[in-house]
């Protein structure tokens, strides 16, 4: 019967290990407890035993190879043993560890007696005392009417309870029953077409005032629909959305663990506008798609990074990873946030497929479409603020990449060229790098090459389209 | 009416209990001739000889540790830890072996086992001998924590704990041992998780332990005259904690304060305070005030230690704080 | 001492099941099915036996955390252990307590303990607890050498010897407190001499040799019963994995592997196998059997802890108290 030889568990804080060396060879006779391979976890070789006596049939999981503990990485067979179809695709199978435990599930029961109630509404500049904050809520009365009688003006249960004895007639009417109001506010209101419900009264007893009124117009005419004023906002404190939060951890996470170094170059970008105007027509018969001078910088991007693989890199622990494929990302601006879905090989694609797989990504992007892969396969990110009118900017790392190119707007310049002034179209463009990762001197080389390749596009795209 | 101090009602506790029940030894420091430095073991070693009543060795691991094994083998052991401070050297039976093994085995292993100590500041004995980190084991799970404030709750709450089958941090206050109340002869329990309402009112609710649940009454009467009612809750074991009792009186009077004599950070207060904000969030009508030691260690200078110790002073202060919600 | 051919052949089984049982576990712990730590006995198994194999069921041990062999030498069933390693509902402990925390009262056996002295008190009360109840139950209390430096050592040979409690303090001395060698953590060589301090008997013996720990644990045993104290009977062995299954290369960060070599040389099986060979107790055909039986005996514990059900969420909540009231008997 086959036996599979698993990484194994290496004490309670190893995930991940590397096979550095088979001991054992495809083919060759293995006794129960001879050390078969050497792995190291957490800077620790370790040899490790044969769990079964017999042949080492199948490495399923090469040296130097680093792998989730558990993980079969190879099958012991008897002598003369075929082994089952599964592995011999070779594809590494991941066993789970412990099946059942389900910690996830103690934090809820640990939490469950959260009251609801906790999560009360942001509520301005108004101190109140939570039993006056519920009695408020339940009687949909707003505490900016009341005044406090507590220290520092803080409104006590019993505000709220002798403001609703003195108002009980308005509070407890009926919709549409007429608010109490000022003569004047309630011609203003007419005038205005302003239903007076709708206003917040500050007078005495809550009495609706020109003043409020006035207040409650302009309200309306900057409010959007379906959105709050935005001058509501100041002094609010709003919780973060969940793509906010991610973000937020993100960009933190990059920020503050990998060293940024930035460069800026001035491309000049007149030739390769002239080659985009040339094709541009020919290429949407072909790909029904208009060729931007993005998918030109997509594609140089992808070029460029194929000979400089460290702008392809992550860190992983001590190790740095090079990505096996260039991924070339483009930061998209939602309302929420930013997202970033990559153009997958931008080094091999041609133009067209590139301009066609950006339009679709940017669409989807915009309707909350993208797959998980899409978004996550990026190796590098390219952000542009051209179309704000921005000059040149910083940006930080979409984590763990090592590279990000920042575009800033096109620019006419004035220079001298054979003794007579011109104008060039000169675009700035800034690469931010984990210092970790690549050196100042592989930053800037990148950055020759790449302005290399937009200043003389034909020889840099001719033959690749 | 019969009235017998503290360390009299836990005496006499132990006694009627070990006459009905075979299973109980006594071990600790100095408990037999001595009787115990606070003479609660006095007379026990003479009624019930040298082999339930244990003097050791200095050594609370080793004899706190063997009151674990005794009761895993069929006797229900007291040990005296002759003050709290030195439950620290014996730290590991108490929060690995006596409070986990019944958990850790299944439920195959109990531990009928009453571990007595004592808390309190106001003796002059200083940083090592007066500390109040009761609230320390109602943090640990498997353990119960009893906190008798007055002779006729010590009586009944050790009747209970050693009925129950299970550990139990029996935490009595040094200061009290003196202290006089009406405790029946006759033998009485009173249930562990239960909190006693020792004066009802409904502005304020006090919740207090120990030597704070005297000094919470006399500042109560005093605020009465000014038709102020406060009600006094004190929840005699503070693991189990009547969790309800609590709730419903805050719901009652929107107000409280906590009195312990455990410093403030981290300690029992803060258990009660969150609590309360967590469950009975819109009930509460004012800020949440602790009562409590300051965060130093106990000094040793008498006007220091006298203005360390949590009094009436401090109570009174917070209920005015408290009144200007009110 | 005189055994029966009976008694002898148990011992070895008992040795085996202890082998056999460790073992699986080397394999089970990296296949990641046993959660956790695991602390192995192999190398060590005729402490345990040689020791329990003076006890009656209704006699206590305390153990340690590498108690696997000293649960089973006491008569603990492997499905049980099994299903425990497993963290399975039908474990010992209800999946509750894992490799370090078995314990089954009823046998006797007060608990396997995570903390190193954490069980010697504990074996001092019930040594107190036999000698107040009047009944001729002795304790067998195992330790390393490490946890004889442990402040509850001394507090508790010190307490056994005040009250001349019933209890045998067995040190297993396999020469490493984790990873620090005994030369570094003490100066004697001897721990059975620090007997002197409590003046009670000590004496030292070679652990791997199975005859002459019953031997000495025999007469300690005796001792106890009878109502004359404690003894403390060191048993020098060596423990062949790891500190824990993961510690590489079964702890060459702290020695070497030639270092193993000769006491894998001096497996206390295989040593106990040619006395039984040499005497006629067994042939090879019967250790044949004997083996085969033991295996099968693993597999099926290995199934039925992989066939029991993990705990509910819900179980969490059970057994952090006695529901039962006792108070007076």
């Amino acid at each position: 019967m086959a036996t599979e030889v698993v990484l194994p568990m290496l004490g309670i804080t190893v995930e991940k290990g590397k096979i550095l060396k088979w001991i054992k060879s495809e083919g060759e006779r293995v006794e129960k407890g001879e050390s078969i391979f050497e792995v190291e976890a957490d800077k620790v070789t370790t040899e490790v035993e044969s769990p079964a006596s017999g042949i080492l049939k199948k490495i399923l999981v090469p040296e130097n190879l680093e792998v989730p503990v558990l993980t079969v990485v190879g099958v012991i067979t008897a002598e003369g043993e075929e082994i089952q179809e599964k592995y011999v695709a070779g594809k590494p199978e991941i066993v789970e560890p412990f099946k059942g435990a389900a910690p996830e599930v103690l934090v809820s029961a640990a939490s469950a007696e959260v009251s609801e109630t906790m999560a009360s509404e942001p509520s301005g500049s108004v101190r109140a005392v939570p039993a006056a904050r519920k009695v408020a809520r339940e009687y949909g009365i707003d505490l900016s009417l009341i005044s406090g009688s507590g220290p520092g003006g803080t409104i006590l249960k019993k505000d709220v309870e002798n403001y609703m004895a003195l108002e009980r007639a308005e509070i407890t009417a009926p919709k549409g029953k007429e608010r109490r109001a000022t003569p004047l506010a309630r011609r203003l209101a007419e005038k205005e077409g302003i239903p007076l419900e709708n206003v917040s009264g500050t007078g005495h007893h809550g009495r609706v005032t020109k003043m409020d009124v006035l207040k409650a117009s302009e309200k309306g005419k900057t409010a959007l629909p379906g959105e709050a004023p935005a001058e509501t906002l100041f002094g609010k404190t709003i919780p973060m959305s969940r793509m906010r939060r991610v973000i937020a951890r993100r960009i933190s996470q990059s920020a503050f663990t990998a060293p940024h170094i930035y460069f800026f170059t001035d491309v000049e970008m007149g030739r390769l506008i002239q080659l985009r105007d040339e094709i541009v027509s020919e290429y949407e018969d072909q790909f029904g798609v208009r060729i931007s001078i993005n998918d030109f910088i997509i594609k140089a991007v992808g070029l460029t990074i194929r000979e400089y693989p460290m702008l392809n890199a992550s860190l992983d622990g001590e190790n740095i990873r090079i990505n096996p494929e260039i991924n070339v990302g483009l930061a998209v601006a939602l309302e929420e946030g930013l997202i970033v879905p990559a153009i997958p090989r931008a080094d091999r694609y041609g133009l067209g497929d590139i301009a066609r797989m950006r339009v679709d990504l940017v669409e989807r992007s915009r309707n909350g479409k993208l797959t998980i892969e899409e978004i996550e396969r990026g190796t590098f990110t390219i952000s542009s603020l051209a179309q704000f009118g921005i000059t040149y900017f910083t940006a930080i790392l979409n984590p763990p990449q090592s590279g990000i190119l920042t575009v800033g707007k096109l620019d006419e310049k004035l220079s001298l060229i054979n003794g007579e002034v011109r104008t060039k179209q000169v675009t700035r463009f800034g690469l931010s790098v984990d210092h970790r990762i690549v050196d100042g001197a592989v930053a800037a080389a990148f950055l020759q090459a790449f302005k290399g390749k937009l200043e003389s596009p034909s020889s840099a795209f001719i033959q690749l389209t | 009416m019969r009235e017998i101090t503290y360390a009299q009602a836990i005496n006499e506790a132990l006694r009627e209990n070990m006459r009905r029940n075979s299973r109980i030894i006594l071990m600790g420091e100095d408990i037999g001739r001595y009787g115990g430095i606070f003479q609660v073991t006095a007379g026990l070693l003479d009624e019930f000889g040298p082999e339930r009543v244990i003097d050791t060795p200095i050594s609370e691991a080793g004899f706190v540790g063997t009151c674990v094994g005794a009761a895993m083998t069929g006797l229900h052991p007291v040990a005296e830890v002759m003050f709290i401070d030195f439950t620290t050297c014996a730290m590991d039976m108490i929060v690995n072996q006596m409070a986990k093994m019944h958990y850790m085995s299944g439920g195959r292993g109990k531990v009928p086992f009453v571990l007595r100590t004592n808390i309190g500041a106001g003796r002059g004995a200083a940083a090592q001998h007066s500390q109040s980190f009761h609230s320390f084991f109602m943090h640990i799970s498997g353990l119960k924590v009893a906190t008798p404030a007055t002779p006729y709750d010590a009586k009944g709450l050790m009747n209970t704990a050693l009925a129950d089958e299970n550990p139990v941090m029996f935490i009595e206050h040094k200061k009290l041992f003196i202290t006089k109340g009406h405790v029946p002869e006759e033998s009485y329990s009173i249930p562990f998780g239960k909190a006693d309402i020792k004066r009802e009112g409904n502005d304020i609710t006090i919740v207090a332990t120990h030597a704070l649940v005297q000094k919470s009454l006399n500042v109560a009467e005093e605020m009465s005259q000014e038709g102020i009612n406060i009600e006094i809750l004190d929840p005699r074991t503070i693991s189990p904690l009547d969790k309800e009792a609590i709730l419903n009186s805050v719901k009652k009077t929107g107000k409280l304060i906590t009195a312990d004599e455990g410093c403030v950070t981290g300690g029992f207060g803060s258990e009660i305070a969150a609590t309360v904000a967590q469950e009975a969030f819109d009930y509460l009508e004012a800020p949440i005030i602790r009562v409590g030691s300051p965060d130093t260690p106990v000094p040793f200078s008498p006007p220091l230690e006298q203005f360390y110790i949590p009094g009436e002073d401090n109570i009174r202060e917070a209920v005015n704080k408290i009144l200007e919600y009110q | 001492m005189v055994l029966s051919k009976q008694k002898k052949v148990e011992m070895y089984r008992r040795m085996l099941k202890i082998r056999s049982f460790e073992e699986r576990i080397v394999d089970l712990y990296a296949r990641g099915l046993v959660p956790g730590l695991a602390h192995l006995y192999i190398g060590e198994e005729a402490v345990a036996v040689g020791a329990c194999a003076n006890l009656r069921d209704d006699d206590y041990i305390t153990s340690t955390h590498r108690g696997h062999g000293h649960v089973i030498a006491k008569g603990a069933d492997v499905k049980f252990m099994m299903a425990e390693l497993f963290g399975k509902t039908t474990g010992y402990c209800k999946g509750k307590g894992g490799s370090m925390h078995i314990a089954d009262v009823d046998i006797g056996i007060l608990g396997a303990n995570g903390i190193a002295g954490g069980g010697l008190p504990i074996a001092v009360g019930a040594g107190l607890s036999s000698k107040y109840r009047k009944t001729d139950q002795v304790t067998i209390c195992f330790f390393g050498d490490g946890a004889s430096n442990n402040g509850t050592f001394h507090e508790s040979l010190n307490l056994a010897a005040v009250h001349k409690l019933p209890v045998i303090f067995t040190c297993e001395n396999n020469q490493y407190a984790i990873s620090t060698e005994q030369t570094t953590h003490q100066t004697i060589k001897d721990i059975s001499i620090r007997s002197i301090a409590y003046d009670i008997p000590g004496v030292t013996v070679e652990g791997n040799d199975l005859m002459a720990v019953y031997n000495a644990l025999n007469e300690a045993v005796q001792r106890a019963r009878n109502g004359r104290g404690p003894t403390l009977v060191e048993c020098k062995t060596y423990r062949w994995r790891g500190h824990h299954e993961g510690d590489p290369n079964l702890g060459e960060r702290y020695r070497r592997r030639e270092d193993i070599k000769p006491w894998i040389e001096k497996c206390p099986i295989k040593r106990f196998e040619k006395v039984l060979l040499k005497e006629r107790v067994l042939d090879q055909a019967k250790i044949d059997e004997i083996k085969n039986a033991v295996q099968k005996e693993i597999d099926e514990a290995v199934e039925f802890a992989n066939a029991s059900p993990f705990p509910k969420n819900e179980d969490i909540y059970e057994d952090v108290f006695e529901e039962e009231m006792g108070g007076s008997r």
